[in-house]
């Protein structure tokens, strides 16, 4: 039970950023793979706005600034710069808030994570943690389904395929993608919110390059753009995450499994472009 | 000033030697290979494996090395770029972010995660106008300005140059003509492969291999294609060393009230930099201003 627990738990935890993720790189086809350096910025703004507070309410409000600064900040990157110099220099500013992380040891403590991060009240036991997570992700998967379908998701869909067309159109390309972005980084807030809590730890390793190879297969694999594909390919492939780190030392030494874990996420990414491979940057609709 | 100059001359030439092989690949087939870090990963370690474990004398581990590095290139090609590049050019940025992992745990598994460094010549170290850099590093840097020279020459000197600019220019009318562009994709692919395959060897006896290294060296070398002009040759090389140059600046220049920034943030200020200055020169220093669609 405490194992179906700890697996809905993850996935729930997970589910709202990469569906959030999936409004810019999936909806959008924006080459964003800078999205774990605003999870760095969520998670890192709300833990140590909290342990300076002790309110959860006054953290969670100082994150969603933060969060909402870096978020717009990739957005004016990405209308400023070519798409692929944007997916390079995105991963250059994710690399560079983890260095920040890694050596701003006095407020961060670096590489050692902040531990004892306490539980919000009234959420300290695994089965309220889970309910509250739940109800949490449900709300999320309504939000990005009534987005989806929304003027806004059309709006972006439009721009992902045409750009000029669309904005000759009237589309405005800085509201969409700043609102894109928004999404995305609300959704790793909320995941934030939660992840350090229930494990009782923030740790720099957690939001390493791995992170958003997690997050783009979940993408790529449930279908770009659509979102319950991406909420079921999420859970299918935390369930295999979780299950392989749970195996027996003796089937698969513990100083196997991240290599064993990389090869295996890298093979899923593979098969799952090859077999989207048409619809992960669709073609020009012809009217 | 100078021990800085010299440094970042050394670091920039590794710099160069992965850009170079980027640049090109950008410029003939307009793709983004984002496993060549871990390529000259590969092409180090394999080296550092022929010279130590099998007790190959150094040109020969070099050679295999090489080898090793063209092979796996050549590997990438054929299943994480040719079958996608066509379809949408920005298809193998994604696949090859997924080699890069698969490689990644590769390495791992092969050569594990404790530092392994080449053994090349071992002599003293030498002192040039103040400097101090040891007879390995100037024997590396003259290396990379050589083969940086060969392949300048081949490209604008030679037929197979000829071939390869026709191809870059217009692909179909090149075809057209007789020039085979499926070869030369794959050709230049290999010769970027074992330029990165050079660039490992060269980080294995400069500091050492790590198998996390992989990503910043990519992200590092795409830095300076994108900020020299994406897929020009030139500019790629010289914003590499322009990079190396900044980051020496960074951690070996006392900035605030006469304190020094950590060596720890030195990818960060040159990140900041160059993300600046592609804000108000979006094509770099030798590209052009086209409209993509």
């Amino acid at each position: 039970m405490a194992y179906f627990l700890h697996l809905l738990i993850m996935a729930a935890i997970t589910i709202p950023t990469t569906l959030g993720f999936n409004f810019v790189f999936g909806k959008g086809k924006i080459l964003h793979f800078g999205h774990v350096g605003t999870a760095i910025v969520a998670a890192y703004s709300l833990i140590l706005s909290q342990q300076v507070s002790g309110s959860w309410f006054q953290a969670i409000l100082i994150a969603a600034f933060c969060t909402a600064l870096i978020s717009l900040f990739f957005s004016w990157l990405a209308l400023k710069l070519e798409q692929d110099a944007f997916g390079i220099l995105s991963i250059a500013v994710h690399l560079s808030l983890l260095a920040i992380v890694l050596n701003a040891t006095a407020l961060t403590r670096g590489a050692l994570g902040i531990p004892g991060i306490p539980r919000m009240p009234g959420m300290e036991t695994p089965e309220v943690f889970a309910i509250v997570v739940v109800i949490v992700v449900l709300v999320w998967i309504f939000f990005a389904w009534k987005l989806n379908a929304s003027t806004f998701g059309r709006s972006l869909q439009a721009l992902s395929e045409h750009r000029h067309h669309s904005e000759a159109l009237g589309i405005r390309r800085s509201r969409v993608y700043a609102g894109a972005f928004l999404v995305a980084g609300l959704g790793t807030l909320t995941t934030n919110v939660f992840f350090a809590q229930y494990l009782g730890l923030l740790h720099p390793s957690d939001y390493g390059f791995p992170a958003l190879i997690f997050m783009a297969m979940c993408i790529v694999a449930g279908g770009p753009g659509r979102v319950f594909g991406v909420t079921f390919a999420t859970v299918v492939l935390i369930l295999l995450k979780e299950g392989l780190r749970f195996l027996p030392v003796t089937l698969v030494p513990l100083s196997l499994r991240g290599p064993i874990l990389l090869l295996l996420f890298g093979v899923i990414l593979s098969v799952a472009v090859f077999l989207r491979r048409e619809t992960i940057f669709p073609k020009q609709r012809s009217v | 000033m100078t021990q800085l100059l010299i440094n970042a001359l050394i670091a920039g030439s590794f710099a160069a030697l992965m850009a170079s092989g980027l640049a090109l690949v950008y410029g003939t087939l307009g793709v983004f290979n984002m496993a060549l870090g871990q390529t000259a990963l590969m092409g180090g370690y394999v080296t550092w494996w022929a010279s130590t474990s099998l007790g190959l004398s150094f040109p020969i581990a070099l050679l295999i090395g090489m080898v090793a590095a063209g092979f796996v290139t050549w590997l990438s090609f054929e299943f994480f770029v040719e079958p996608f590049f066509r379809r949408h050019r920005f298809l193998p940025l994604v696949t090859t972010i997924a080699l890069s992992m698969i490689l990644d745990g590769a390495i791992l598994l092969l050569f594990e995660e404790r530092p392994r460094s080449i053994q090349f010549l071992n002599a003293e170290p030498v002192t040039i106008a103040g400097a101090t850099l040891s007879l390995e590093q100037i024997v590396l840097i003259i290396c990379t300005l050589i083969f940086l020279s060969l392949t300048a020459w081949v490209l604008t000197a030679t037929s197979l140059g000829r071939k390869i600019r026709a191809t870059v220019l217009h692909a179909h009318a090149a075809e057209s003509l007789g020039i085979p562009s499926g070869l030369l994709y794959r050709i230049t692919f290999i010769l970027s492969g074992v330029l990165a395959g050079l660039a490992g060897v060269y980080q294995g006896i400069d500091q050492n291999l790590t198998p996390v290294l992989g990503f910043s060296i990519t992200i590092k070398a795409y830095a300076a294609v994108i900020a020299g002009g994406k897929g020009s040759l030139k500019g790629a090389v010289i914003a590499a060393y322009a990079i190396a140059l900044l980051e020496q600046l960074v951690i070996g220049v006392p900035w605030f009230a006469g304190t020094y920034i950590s060596a720890g943030y030195q990818s960060t200020v040159a990140m900041v930099v160059i993300i600046a200055f592609l804000l108000f020169r979006p094509q770099g220093l030798f590209g052009s201003t086209t409209r993509s669609t």
